[in-house]
C-alpha cells in the first residue's frame, strides 16, 4: 500500500516509483533532507527529453569562421522577442558584429532575456552566485531541468558508458560537501522511475557519520554527480558499491585527484564543463585532449577582449549562442572563462580550458570551508561584488565592492570560519583591471 | 528655420533610396564595417570645410556597441541626406551639419531605430525637417509656423509610441519580476548536476 500518488510534485509518478520515493525519504540511514523533492515534469517534456537525447546524437559541428545554420533564425528570434535584444534594433547583418553580452547583464535585468511568447508557468528560479562575483538568477523550467538527463547520457556516452537505470533503483545520487545545501529526494518520469536523491556528505545532516555511507551503498545508485571537494570527501566513506561513473561539475577536475578517483571506485571520472546560463558545454574527451561538445545547438566562439575571434589553438574568453532553455536565448554571452578552440575532424573542442578553479579554505578548527558556504552565507547582504583570499597562515581578506554595512559583512563570514577568525575587510571601488570578470576565491592552501 | 531650403520631397526620397554602403554597420571596437569618423570628415569637405581634427572626429568613435551602435547608424544616414546637392552647392552649412551629427540627432537616434529613417514614411519626414531645422532651414513652400508645427507633431507621436511600447515591456517585466518572487525558493526541483 503506498497511499495517494504526490502527483502535485510528480506529475508522472507511478506506483513504483512512489514505493521507491517512500523507500529513499523513509530510509533509517537516509539524511535529514532539508526539502521535498520536486520534479514536475510535464507529458510533452517527457517526449522532448526523449526527443532531445536522440538530437544529441548529432555533435556540433562547423568549421573556423563558420556559422551553424540554424544560428540565423536563432539571432532574428531574439532580436524579435526578448527585449534585451530588441531594444539594440534590428540585428547587424553579420553574425560577428553583434554585441556580446555578459554576466553583468544577466544580474541587472534576467527577466530582459525572457522571450515575449514565453509562458511563466511552473517558473523555477535558480540563484547562483558564480565565482565573478555577479550573482544571477537564472530562469527555468521542470522540462528544461529535465534535459540534463539526456545531455548527462550522452557525456556518460563518451566514455562508453550507459545510464539503464528504472524502477525501484537509484539511478544518479547528486553529492555535495558544503555546510548546508538543499538535499531531497525525487524519482525521474525521464528515468522510467529511477529514483534520483541529492545528499550533502556534511556529517551535520546525518542522524550519524557513519549513515552517509549505509544510505548510499543501499542505494548503490549507477552514477555520481558532484564537485571535486565532494567526491574528495566521498573517496573517504568505506563504501562497498561501485557505481558505473563519477561525473563532475562545478569546478575544475584536476588531474591528480581524477586519477585518485577512478583508482578508488574503479569507473571513470568524468569531467564535465557546465554552467547554470547554459547547462553542460562539454565533456572530457577520454583521451584527455580537451571537451567534446555536446549541444548541438550550442555554438562556442573564443574571443579576445575586443570581440574578435581568437584563431584556432589561441586562447581567449568562451562565448556562447543558443542553448536550451527557453528563458534565457543566450547570444553571445561571455562566460568568464576561457580555453581554446581546437579542430579535429571537422568537429570543434575546447582546450585548455580554465574553468572555475577548487578553492580549498580552512576555518579555525581545521574544518573544510567549501566556497558555496561563503557564497550563502554573503548572499542576504546588499554586495556588489567581492573577491575573498586566505593566505597560508588562515588570515582572510575580503575585498569587497559596494557593501553598505561592513560590520555585517565581517560578521557573516565569523559565522562560517568561526568567532576568532582573522578578517579584513576592506572596501575597493573596483575589483580586477578595468573588468567586469574577477576570479573570486582564491586560497594558497591546495586541495 | 529664417531661411527656406529644399523641398521636402526631395529630402525624403533621397533618404528611401539611401544605398547600402550608408546602411552598412558603423564601426564600434573591432566590429562593423563602416568609419563614420572618415565619412563624417569626408562630408565636411564636400561641405567646403576642412576635415575633422581628431578631437571632433572622436564623437564618431566608439567602442560600446550597445550604447553607441544606433546613433552612429543615424549618424551615416544622415550624412547620405546631407550629401543632397542643394546642400552641397551652398557650400556654407558646414558649421551647422558637424553640430547635427554630433549633438542634434542624439536625442532622435534615443528613440528611433535608424533603419526606421529609411523605411518608415513618418520617421522620414522627421529626420529630414529635423535636419533642416538644424541647419536654419525650413522646407520649401511652408511658413516657419507650418514647419514648426509639422516638426512638434511627428515628434510627439514617435514619443507616445516609444512610451506605450515601453510601457508594454515594463508590465511583461513586471509580471515576470512577480512570476519570480513566488517562486524564489524551488531549488529543490531536481536537476542533475551542480553548476
Amino acid at each position: 500500500m503506498t497511499g495517494f500518488l504526490p502527483t502535485d510534485r510528480f506529475p508522472l509518478i507511478t506506483a513504483s516509483g512512489h514505493r521507491l520515493l517512500q523507500r529513499l525519504q523513509e530510509h533509517p540511514h537516509a539524511p535529514r533532507y532539508t526539502h521535498l523533492g520536486y520534479n514536475r515534469l510535464t507529458l510533452a517534456g517527457l517526449q522532448r527529453a526523449h526527443d532531445f537525447l536522440v538530437e544529441l546524437q548529432t555533435r556540433a559541428g562547423w568549421e573556423p569562421g563558420e556559422i551553424p545554420a540554424w544560428v540565423d533564425e536563432f539571432v532574428a528570434q531574439c532580436y524579435r522577442e526578448a527585449p534585451f535584444y530588441r531594444r539594440d534594433g534590428p540585428p547587424p547583418a553579420d553574425f560577428f558584429d553583434l554585441p556580446t553580452t555578459d554576466r553583468a547583464d544577466l544580474s541587472r535585468e534576467p527577466w530582459a532575456f525572457v522571450p515575449d511568447s514565453q509562458p511563466l508557468d511552473d517558473l523555477i528560479i535558480y540563484n547562483t552566485s558564480g565565482t565573478t562575483g555577479h550573482p544571477i538568477d537564472i530562469l527555468t523550467h521542470p522540462d528544461t531541468l529535465a534535459l540534463y538527463i539526456p545531455l548527462l547520457q550522452a557525456a556518460l556516452a563518451t566514455h562508453g558508458v550507459t545510464l539503464r537505470s528504472g524502477p525501484d533503483q537509484v539511478g544518479i545520487a547528486l553529492i555535495c560537501y558544503q555546510k548546508r545545501t538543499y538535499t531531497y529526494a525525487a524519482v525521474l518520469a525521464v528515468l522510467d522511475q529511477a529514483g534520483f536523491v541529492k545528499v550533502n556528505l556534511n556529517p551535520a545532516e546525518w542522524r550519524s557519520p557513519d549513515d552517509r555511507a549505509l544510505f548510499l551503498d543501499d542505494c548503490a545508485p549507477e552514477i555520481y554527480t558532484g564537485d571535486p571537494i565532494a567526491f574528495g570527501e566521498l573517496a573517504k566513506l568505506p563504501l562497498r558499491t561501485r557505481p558505473k561513473a563519477l561525473v563532475s561539475t562545478a569546478m575544475t577536475l584536476i588531474a591528480g585527484l581524477k586519477q585518485s578517483l577512478e583508482g578508488r571506485f574503479g569507473c571513470p571520472a568524468i569531467d564535465v564543463y557546465s554552467m547554470n546560463e547554459s547547462g553542460p558545454i562539454g565533456v572530457a574527451d577520454p583521451n584527455g585532449e580537451g571537451y567534446l561538445l555536446l549541444q548541438p545547438r550550442l555554438y562556442v566562439e573564443v574571443l579576445d577582449p575586443d570581440g574578435s575571434a581568437c584563431p584556432p589553438g589561441v586562447r581567449g574568453e568562451i562565448t556562447l549562442t543558443g542553448g536550451f532553455n527557453p528563458f534565457l536565448p543566450l547570444l553571445r554571452y561571455r562566460t568568464g572563462d576561457y580555453a581554446a578552440l581546437e579542430y579535429r575532424g571537422g568537429q570543434p573542442m575546447l582546450t585548455r580550458l580554465e574553468g572555475r578553479p577548487p578553492t580549498v579554505f580552512r576555518a579555525t578548527d581545521g574544518r573544510l570551508v567549501n566556497n558555496v558556504d561563503i557564497s550563502i552565507a554573503l548572499r542576504p547582504l546588499t554586495i556588489t561584488q567581492y573577491a575573498l583570499h586566505q593566505s597560508a597562515d588562515g588570515s582572510l581578506r575580503l575585498r569587497v565592492r559596494g557593501a553598505d554595512d561592513l560590520e555585517a559583512v565581517r560578521a557573516a563570514l565569523l559565522e562560517v570560519f568561526g568567532s576568532d577568525q582573522r578578517v579584513v575587510v576592506e572596501a575597493v571601488e573596483a575589483l580586477g583591471a578595468g573588468s567586469d570578470k574577477i576570479t573570486q576565491y582564491t586560497s594558497d592552501g591546495g586541495l | 528655420m529664417q531661411t527656406e531650403g529644399p523641398p521636402l520631397e526631395t529630402l525624403t526620397r533621397r533618404l528611401a533610396e539611401c544605398p547600402a554602403d550608408f546602411l552598412a554597420e558603423p564601426r564600434v571596437g573591432s566590429q562593423g564595417k563602416v568609419h563614420v569618423a572618415a565619412v563624417v570628415s569626408d562630408l565636411m569637405r564636400d561641405l567646403g570645410r576642412a576635415p575633422l581634427t581628431l578631437e571632433q572626429a572622436a564623437v564618431f568613435q566608439s567602442k560600446i556597441q550597445r550604447q553607441d551602435r544606433n546613433r552612429l547608424q543615424a549618424v551615416l544616414i544622415a550624412c547620405w541626406l546631407l550629401h543632397d546637392p542643394w546642400f552641397l552647392e551652398q557650400k556654407r552649412f558646414a558649421p551647422q551639419a558637424y553640430n547635427f551629427l554630433s549633438r542634434g540627432l542624439n536625442e532622435l537616434a534615443k528613440l528611433t531605430q535608424a533603419q526606421q529613417f529609411i523605411t518608415d514614411p513618418d520617421r522620414r519626414e522627421e529626420l529630414a525637417r529635423l535636419c533642416l531645422k538644424e541647419l536654419g532651414l525650413r522646407p520649401a513652400g511652408e511658413t516657419m509656423a507650418q514647419a514648426q508645427d509639422r516638426l512638434a507633431t511627428l515628434n510627439t507621436i514617435e514619443r507616445q509610441r516609444v512610451i506605450q511600447a515601453a510601457r508594454a515591456a515594463e508590465e511583461r517585466a513586471r509580471q515576470i519580476r512577480a512570476a519570480m518572487a513566488a517562486e524564489a525558493a524551488r531549488e529543490a526541483e531536481m536537476k542533475a548536476m551542480r553548476e
